[in-house]
């Protein structure tokens, strides 16, 4: 056991130097690779995180892209397209708008420089066809290209076109080589090799030459097909011969005989000692290009054309003209309307415009002004056609000052209303109750800043006055010596009596009462001292008149005043019967004050002082 | 460019149109030969002298019911005799052709061609012929259209005989 014991102590012993020979290890090994070791940990790591590694990529992608599209190498656009057109097809496939939006300002352009394109690219026969589109015979020639399959064009042209020159060819007489060969250019494209149809056409000639033994100078004049004719020309030299879609017109034959004469004429060398070379020919294109015409049936048609479109033309200026003619009329009338509208006190315009034949105005309007809608039927309008938006407002203009005064105070046709300025001016006469009214409204009115009443009678007062002088002229008369009325006087006692009522009823108007002194006079006939008495009695005589009739004592004071205010001069008989009277003298004084009490105690004083005399005239 | 006008004469049936059918453009039916006698096709060459157009005016072989019209040769520059090797007469009416030919236009350019050489064993011509014929100055060509075997040259040569090189 012990012996175990032991050899397990060197063993444990081993172990432990062991162990501490791997710590020393790992440490040492930790001391050396440690860094390199936490470097690839922080690489691997990278590797591993794909949002790492992805944020790598994003930082580079844009530069790799550049620097390898900058190598000119086809590859990355051959990467790139498959995906490309991958997105495009799935953008569209999710909502077409985001790449038609996207297209839209470079399709335009391009779909309308294609469109110009194509058009100028059009032939000829195809304008004509558009010509012909619209109108009926156009209709009936697509019934036409429907029915027989043929292209409209075609159509088209096949009916339009009196004539047309498709091919002109200058043929070198004795070989048949081509020396010259124009085409139309609506044609090129279907005409055959001219070598070859130059060669079999004067082949032609001479076989028909040979089989009918004519001479050499006759030959075939012209060749139908159809509605394709070949119509030659020969000359010494040359041969013309053109290819003609339709009917040409005799001149045309004129017409080629002419430039076959000239061009043999111009060429006459060079025709002789033709060997192969139609190099110099080529300047004879201008002569036979002439000839390349082509007619079309619209030719007389479009004579009748503008004599239509002039009448259309003619019609529609004349439409023209009375519609500018109605509208500035119109336009006239409106100018004038809004002239006057302006003018009108009480009315405002602030702002007009027109839409077609409708006028709109805004602004203001004092109700007392004008009526608008009646202006505008006044104007020759439409009442209809104006919208008027006339706000209310009061007008601080004279007129409309004035009228507002007018509609406030009502006044009597006697008195005349104006503003100047914001005063209002009343003139006339007017009764005392209604000035008392304008008075107390003026201040009330909107626009009047003061009141003259300057020229404004008070017709109350006047009438006051006009009673009271014609009281005051009223002479009562007394026969000689006595205090008993002239029998014809009687009559004019009921008269002062209405007239002193009158008087009466006028001066409390005003809140005055009324004093009448019946002054008695006598002529200087008889003792002074009895005159006096006599006058005092007449005087009385009339008081008490006037009082049987119901006037008030206290508004009559008799007095008697003798010789001493006589009326006339007594050197006549009706001067003194004048002075046998009792005249009146009309006062004033406010109702109820101590002045009017005093005047009526004095009154009655003088009437009581004098004492009864003896009898006298 | 310059054009030539080159007729193919020769008998009835001797090759002439099968001569040209496979090098030239044309545009005319087979047809025109029996209605007005001539066919005309174009081939051009290049030559020394540059490009020329052929014009070649392929005319009816001449039998016993047709005449030859002499009037199509009128201005030609040139022409190829054509005769059919298989039978000796074709020779012998080419010849005689020549002979109106040149009495009517004078001498021009021209070539023998001895066609349908593919059928070397029914073949007539002999060496004694060709020489003969060598000695009147023809300088016969054997050809075949069927194989195509010496007819651009014969153009050839004819396009430079016409250009006067």
């Amino acid at each position: 056991m012990a012996e175990q014991a032991q050899r397990r102590a060197p063993m444990a012993l081993a172990q432990e130097k062991s162990t501490d020979n791997n710590h020393a290890y790992e440490e040492l090994r930790h001391l050396i690779v440690a860094p390199e070791t936490e470097g690839l940990a922080a690489v691997e790591e990278r590797l591993d995180n794909l949002e790492k590694r992805t944020c790598d990529v994003s930082e580079v992608v844009a530069e790799a892209i550049e620097m390898r599209r900058a190598t000119g190498d086809q590859a990355l656009s051959d990467a790139l397209a498959p995906t490309i057109q991958e997105t495009l097809r799935e953008s569209v496939r999710r909502d077409p708008h985001v790449l038609a939006d996207a297209l839209f300002p470079v399709m335009g352009p391009a779909i309308r420089k294609s469109i110009t394109e194509t058009l100028r690219g059009m032939l000829e026969s195809f304008n004509e066809a558009l010509d012909n589109s619209f109108s009926a015979r156009g209709l009936k020639w697509r019934v036409e290209a429907m029915r027989t399959g043929k292209p409209f064009a075609e159509i088209v042209m096949m009916h339009s076109l009196l004539y047309r020159v498709e091919q002109v060819f200058l043929i070198h007489r004795e070989t048949g080589l081509v020396l010259n060969h124009l085409v139309a250019p609506t044609v090129a494209a279907q005409a055959q090799d001219p070598d070859l149809v130059a060669g079999m056409l004067s082949a032609i000639q001479q076989f028909v030459r040979d089989s009918f033994k004519s001479k050499d100078s006759e030959s075939l004049a012209s060749l139908n097909i159809g509605d394709l004719q070949v119509w030659v020309e020969e000359s010494p030299n040359a041969i013309l011969a053109a290819v003609v879609r339709g009917h040409a017109p005799a001149d045309f034959r004129q017409a080629m005989n002419e430039v076959l004469e000239d061009i043999q004429r111009y060429f006459s060398s060079a025709l002789a000692n033709f060997k192969g070379d139609a190099g110099p020919f080529r300047a004879a294109d201008e002569r036979l290009s002439k000839l390349l015409e082509t007619r079309y049936k619209e030719a007389p048609e479009e004579k009748k054309k503008p004599r239509a479109l002039l009448i259309a033309a003619g019609i529609a200026a004349a439409l023209l003209l009375g519609w500018v003619l109605y509208v500035s009329y119109a336009s006239w009338q409106w100018s004038r309307f809004l002239a006057d509208l302006h003018k009108q006190p009480g009315i405002v315009v602030v702002s007009t415009a027109t839409h077609g034949r409708s006028l709109h105005v805004e602004g203001f309007r004092d109700p007392l002004a004008a009526d608008p809608k009646a202006l505008v039927s006044q104007a020759g309008l439409d009442p209809e056609k104006a919208d008027l938006q006339l706000a209310p407002y009061y007008s601080l203009d004279d007129a409309m000052v004035t009228k507002r005064a007018e509609k406030i105070l009502h006044p009597p046709s006697t008195v005349r209303l104006s503003t100047k300025g914001g005063e209002l001016v009343a003139e006339g006469s007017a009764p005392q109750q209604w000035i008392t009214n304008l008075e107390e409204r003026t201040p009330l009115i909107a626009g009047v800043t003061g009141l003259d009443e300057s020229h404004l009678v008070n017709s109350n007062l006047q009438q006051l006055f006009t009673l009271k002088s014609s009281l005051e002229s009223v002479i009562l008369l007394f026969p000689l010596g006595r205090a008993e009325l002239e029998p014809d006087q009687d009559q004019k006692i009921a008269e002062i009596e209405t007239r002193l009522r009158e008087l009466q009823s006028q001066a409390d108007t005003f809140h005055q009462s009324v004093n009448v002194a019946l002054v008695g006079h006598s002529d200087t006939t008889g003792i002074e001292g009895t005159n006096l008495v006599l006058s005092q009695q007449r005087a009385e005589q009339i008081r008490r008149l006037l009082l049987r009739n119901g006037i008030r004592r206290e508004t009559l004071r008799p007095t008697g005043v003798g010789t001493t205010q006589p009326l006339r001069n007594e050197d006549s008989e009706e001067g003194r019967q004048l002075n046998r009277s009792v005249t009146f003298k009309v006062s004033f004084a406010p109702a109820g004050s101590a002045a009017a009490n005093a005047a009526a105690a004095a009154a009655s004083t003088s009437t009581n002082a004098p004492p009864a005399t003896p009898p006298g005239n | 460019m310059i054009q030539k006008k080159i007729c193919m004469l020769g008998s009835f049936s001797v090759g002439k149109t099968s001569l040209v059918r496979r090098f030239v453009a044309t545009i005319f039916d087979e047809h025109y030969h029996t209605t007005i006698g001539v066919k005309i096709d174009k081939k051009i060459v290049k030559t020394d002298g540059g490009e020329v157009t052929l014009v070649l005016w392929d005319i009816h072989g001449e039998d016993v019911y047709q005449k030859m019209r002499m009037t199509y040769l009128r201005g030609m520059s040139g022409y190829l005799l054509v005769a059919d090797g298989t039978r000796r007469q074709t020779l012998d009416d080419a010849l005689a052709l020549n002979e109106r030919v040149v009495q009517e236009f004078g001498k021009l350019p021209s070539l023998l061609l001895l066609n349908k050489f593919d059928l070397t064993d029914q073949w007539e011509i002999d060496s004694s012929q060709m020489s003969k014929l060598a000695a009147a100055g023809w300088n016969a060509i054997n050809t075949s259209a069927k194989t195509g075997d010496g007819v651009e040259g014969a153009y050839l040569r004819l396009a430079q005989a016409a250009q006067g090189k």
